[in-house]
């Protein structure tokens, strides 16, 4: 049994809710356990400076940001290396998943703010993420969908909390797929394991990730009945 | 209970990546191939025809195409033309030579797009100022909606409001004189609702009822 009583194989309650602001192009908010993120996708649009553009393809900018008070010491508002670090591998995520070259020259701005925190934010605010740019209308081969697993006090679990990242033979494993082709699109990695315990939770996290999918698809719908 | 029944969404409403059908069709917009099955590449309305299979977009950005037409903003003026907001990625130009008097900047304009380049960027042709009146920002994927078939929808709202309405294919309409207030009033219901049936009927009672009420 786990911290908060969930299966080894269980999410927490996720809820993403699509179209929540009326200036961006797309946006989506996603609560995950505690976790509370907007993503809002703006483009495609001009990129400046111009001789940053691509004449080829879209350019994706990803702004990953913590608010201070997401975190119970507060954060620094200056963006960090960790920040930085997860708005370029989710950028690369999501630009397996755009139809980028329908979109030669311009820039598609994503950017994500996490208001709370308890563990795998980067996975829940690139969920969200893919869910506003399809609700921007952004042609894409598919959705993103992630989930982190990992192991915990000898167990092998699915989406992991602050107290589970912590402990003492913790692996913290962020992964991200296409959820059609199974393509892998983020595959990140704390702490040390086997290779046949790598290959179990890779599969464990297939599986998350489906069930992920499955919440997206339904919130995305659900923005045109809700409208009614 | 008959009007939740009414305001049914009029066909299936499909995601990026999901996978439309396995036979054989002629590709239409918005979708692709892949390992042989046909899947949608945008957010929208799933239409399905016998041979042919396409998705209406619910969202997205108006990229300019041949022979559409459309309705700009005069942003600013360069010594070879203008340029014009289309509401677009990029402003689009008028050249001066295809001008018989100069414009001036904040103008409204209506006209057509001659050509447009692989960076969908456009060129304007055919161009008429539209004097006075004042402009509606919509989102450019409802504008087939807001026309109608045979542009019965718009004829309507011009029937009611009495305003001349210029509507461009770019997501921007030009209106002047008559109820524009309710004009606008009407086609924010079409572009909230256009993915739902029997927008026609509502459209009628919703006018009907507002100008019986201003008599």
């Amino acid at each position: 049994m786990r911290v908060d009583g969930r299966k080894n194989d269980e999410l927490r309650k996720i809820k993403f809710e699509v179209g929540v602001l009326s200036r961006a192009d797309g946006s989506c908010y996603v609560e995950w356990g505690q976790n509370k993120i907007i993503a809002a996708v703006y483009g495609p649009r001009e990129l400046l400076p111009k001789h940053l553009a691509n004449p080829y393809r879209a350019t994706v900018r990803y702004t990953y940001r913590m608010a201070t008070f997401s975190v119970p010491d507060r954060k620094s508002p200056k963006p960090g290396r960790r920040e930085i670090e997860i708005s370029k591998v989710s950028a690369e995520a999501l630009e397996k998943a755009i139809f980028l070259e329908k979109y030669p020259n311009t820039a598609i701005d994503v950017s994500v703010q996490i208001f709370d925190s308890n563990a795998s934010t980067r996975v829940a605010a690139l969920s969200a993420a893919a869910c506003a740019l399809a609700d921007a209308g952004i042609a894409m081969r598919d959705l993103v969908s992630a989930v982190s697993v990992g192991r915990a006090n000898g167990e092998y679990v699915l989406d992991l909390r602050k107290e589970e990242e912590d402990a003492p033979d913790a692996v913290d494993l962020a992964m991200a797929i296409l959820p059609n082709t199974e393509e892998v699109v983020l595959f990140q990695m704390d702490g040390i394991i086997t290779k046949e315990e790598c290959s179990r939770l890779l599969k464990l996290g297939l599986k998350g990730c489906k069930m992920v999918y499955e919440l997206q698809k339904k919130a995305l719908k659900e923005k045109y009945m809700r409208e009614v | 209970m008959s009007e939740k029944k009414e305001r049914k969404v009029s066909r299936k409403i499909v995601i990026p990546g999901e996978v439309l059908t396995a036979e054989r069709k002629k590709l239409g917009a918005n979708v692709f191939l892949r390992e042989g099955k046909i899947i949608s590449s945008r957010l929208g309305l799933l239409q399905e025809a016998a041979d042919k299979i396409s998705v209406i977009p619910l969202e997205g950005k108006y990229l300019p195409k041949e022979n559409d037409f459309i309705v700009g903003i005069i942003t600013s003026e360069k010594y070879y033309g203008y340029t014009v907001d289309i509401n677009s990625i990029y402003e689009s130009t008028i050249y001066k030579r295809d001008l018989q008097k100069p414009l001036k900047i904040g103008t409204f304009i209506s006209a057509k797009v001659s050509r447009v380049n692989e960076l969908h960027e456009a060129e304007l042709s055919n161009v008429k100022v539209l004097y006075g009146g004042e402009i509606l920002k919509v989102s450019p994927v409802k504008i087939p909606r807001i026309i109608g078939k045979n542009n019965s929808m718009i004829n309507l709202i011009r029937k009611y409001t009495k305003s001349f309405i210029i509507v461009g294919r770019n997501g921007l309409i030009w209106m002047n004189g008559g109820n524009i207030a309710l004009a606008i009033e009407a086609i924010r219901i079409v572009e909230s609702e256009a993915h739902l049936t029997n927008l026609t009927d509502r459209i009628t009672k919703f006018l009907e009822k507002e100008t019986k009420v201003k008599k």
